[in-house]
């Protein structure tokens, strides 16, 4: 059973049992790709960028009031041609993010939530293209651990609640794919995989996301508009992967309470948003 | 208290904005130093596509030392024919006369237009002819499964045409021939004018003819772009088809000619080691080394090799592999003209001498 669920601004009491609702978002971006890879061609590529993608954050049930955790899922696929317009591109890339952070509740201003932390996140797909012969696909695999950032400020418009947020991601050290600078998939599938994992840091990789969103609170669920901006870049074997995307997003996302059947204290509970 | 806890928050506030400050300088001087490492872009105009096809090949080619080519000279002499004014014709042509120089039929410019291209197999004998063997062999009485034609010939000898490694072998297709000449004495696998494909199909085709797991050769490809960065030959093996999977272990003789190329000639090269094994007919034509693509400003697509596949003995087969001693043979015009395969009698001869090896 579901309700909608809403904020709490006085201060915690041990006596009052605590509600964590789950904030929820589905989005779709769209936007433009830049996309190089000399594994596949030493041209840039360019076009465009979808997304569907789901978040979740929720307060933390050690700690409700200052920590949040983030899970954050999506899938894309970007379009890509060379300058003169005559090849494509194709990749297709799933990513999934989970994360915590602590927040700090700005007394200076009130409505405005710092948040600072970390958390683990794999990315992988495969870029095609379609003109090559026994290069013809790019895969990529990475796993890292991210150092990630979050202001948040609920504010009204008029008489609008209105969210508004930034986020930016910055993964600082992990684990990627990548073949050796003229090794074919094939001598991979034969069992030579020798130099294809990488420790990923910042002297050979390179990769942030920055996010920023307004949530319009229209009744129960919420309108998300906002931009995401995805860099990766690596240099490894003597293979250059640049991939950019500018995207403007537009979701729903909306604030949900479990009410559990036999648990009296629901409707006196204190809710912790970890969002709004 | 409200006091003190304002002045707490704006500590914090200052803490967090230096950390983001800190982290943003860094990202901004990691990014300008590793993340948009400096790649080479060249302009769209006769010089510029010219100096990116040029560079392609420089830093991607595997074969300038076994070739002893000098690239560097090759270069300099075609690019003073390159003209600012010169039509996307004319620059194809310099540029196809210059990949010429490579003598490798895995390296190809690809326009709208045309390919240029260096066919070893265009300057010999063409060694084979469909229509003999259809007519005068088989009597227009064969099978085909999974692009390989065959059939029982008179001598109850079997016989096997596949004639593109890019199409597909089913091993169902592959139980039902084998089945089919399991019975015959010995077997003549015809490879010849079959231009390559799928090195995954080699292997299939391969695995029907051992039983046990045999080396296959091995395989070096680039690490950097210097002329002499290469990798250590990786030795490959094949392992025999399932036990569930028909094999035919008797006497084999693989047909080669001069359009025997890429994967073929891989092919060549493995079944070549067998001892129940022969290759008869001319050297294959070669074309060791594995293509990959890349592509120049004006979306010309250029084909090159560029990782090296030698044969189980560790020698580069780039321009062919030879047939087994004592069996290099032409095609005789007088035999064409009687209805008569001179490579086919040829592998004929073979099996017996097999047979009579106790093979």
């Amino acid at each position: 059973m579901l309700a909608q669920a809403t904020s709490a601004t006085d201060t915690a009491s041990t006596a009052v049992p605590i509600e964590r609702p789950v904030n929820s978002s589905f989005t779709f971006d769209v936007g433009g790709a830049h996309i190089l890879d000399t594994y596949l061609t030493p041209i840039k590529y360019s076009g465009l960028s979808l997304r569907l993608g789901y978040e979740r954050l929720q307060a933390m049930k050690f700690s409700p009031f200052e920590w949040v955790s983030q899970m954050d899922a999506g899938i894309e696929y970007q379009k890509v041609k060379n300058p003169v317009g005559n090849h494509t591109m194709h990749s297709l890339m799933v990513e999934y993010t989970w994360g915590m952070m602590h927040r700090w509740h700005m007394e200076c201003l009130p409505g405005l939530q710092l948040m600072a932390g970390g958390g683990a996140r794999f990315r992988g797909g495969v870029i095609y293209n379609a003109n090559n012969s026994n290069n013809p696909v790019s895969a990529k695999i990475h796993f890292s651990a991210n150092l990630q950032g979050m202001a948040v400020y609920n504010m009204r418009l008029g008489r609008l609640p209105v969210t508004l947020r930034y986020e930016a991601t910055l993964p600082f050290i992990g684990a990627f794919f990548s073949p050796e600078y003229g090794q074919s998939f094939y001598e991979i599938y034969l069992g030579d995989r020798g130099d294809i994992v990488h420790c990923g840091w910042w002297g050979n990789r390179f990769d942030m996301r920055n996010l920023f969103t307004v949530d319009l609170h229209f009744g129960r669920t919420s309108l998300r508009i906002g931009y995401r901006g995805q860099i990766e870049t690596s240099y490894v074997n003597n293979l250059n992967y640049h991939f950019f995307t500018h995207s403007a997003i537009i979701g729903v996302s909306g604030e949900w309470l479990s009410l559990r059947p036999g648990k009296k204290d629901s409707d006196k509970a204190r809710i912790i948003s970890a969002l709004y | 208290m409200k006091i003190s806890q304002s002045y707490s928050s704006m500590k914090i506030v200052k803490r967090i904005a230096a950390w983001v400050t800190g982290v943003a300088a860094a990202a901004c001087a990691v990014v300008t130093l590793v993340g948009c490492h400096k790649y080479e872009e060249f302009a769209n105009d006769p010089y510029g596509n010219f100096d990116a096809l040029w560079t392609a090949i420089d830093e991607h080619y595997c074969f300038f030392e076994y070739k002893d080519i000098d690239w560097e000279e090759v270069g300099q002499r075609y690019r003073a024919q390159v003209l600012p004014e010169m039509t996307n014709e004319e620059l194809f042509d310099v540029c196809g006369q210059m990949l010429m120089e490579l003598k490798d039929g895995h390296t190809n410019l690809i326009s709208a237009w045309d390919v240029s291209r260096y066919w070893i197999w265009e300057q010999y004998p063409v060694n084979f002819d469909e229509r003999i063997i259809d007519e005068f062999y088989l009597n227009f009485n064969y099978r085909q499964s999974s692009g390989i034609k065959y059939a029982i010939m008179s001598n109850n000898i079997g016989y096997m045409y596949y004639d593109d490694f890019s199409s597909g072998i089913g091993e169902g297709n592959l139980d039902n021939i084998l089945a089919y000449l399991s019975a015959c004495d010995g077997l003549v696998i015809d490879v010849r004018s079959n231009g390559g494909g799928y090195l995954t199909n080699v292997e299939k085709l391969v695995a029907r003819f051992i039983t046990e797991p045999i080396l296959a050769g091995y395989i070096s490809h680039k690490t950097g772009p210097g002329h002499d960065e290469f990798s250590e030959p990786y030795a490959y093996y094949f392992d025999p088809a399932d036990d569930s999977r028909i094999k035919f272990l008797k006497p084999v003789v693989v047909l080669t000619n001069r359009s025997s190329y890429s994967a073929t000639n891989n092919f060549a090269s493995i079944m070549k080691s067998l001892p129940n094994v022969r290759i008869v007919g001319d050297t294959t034509g070669g074309g060791s080394g594995m293509p990959f693509t890349s592509e120049l400003p004006n979306g010309w697509n250029v084909r090159f090799s560029a990782c090296s596949i030698l044969d189980p003995d560790g020698n580069e087969t780039e321009f062919g592999t030879e047939p087994s001693d004592g069996y290099k043979v032409d095609m005789d015009e007088a035999d064409s003209d009687a209805g008569r395969d001179t490579i086919l009698e040829t592998a004929f001869v073979a099996i017996d001498d097999m047979i009579a090896a106790g093979l």
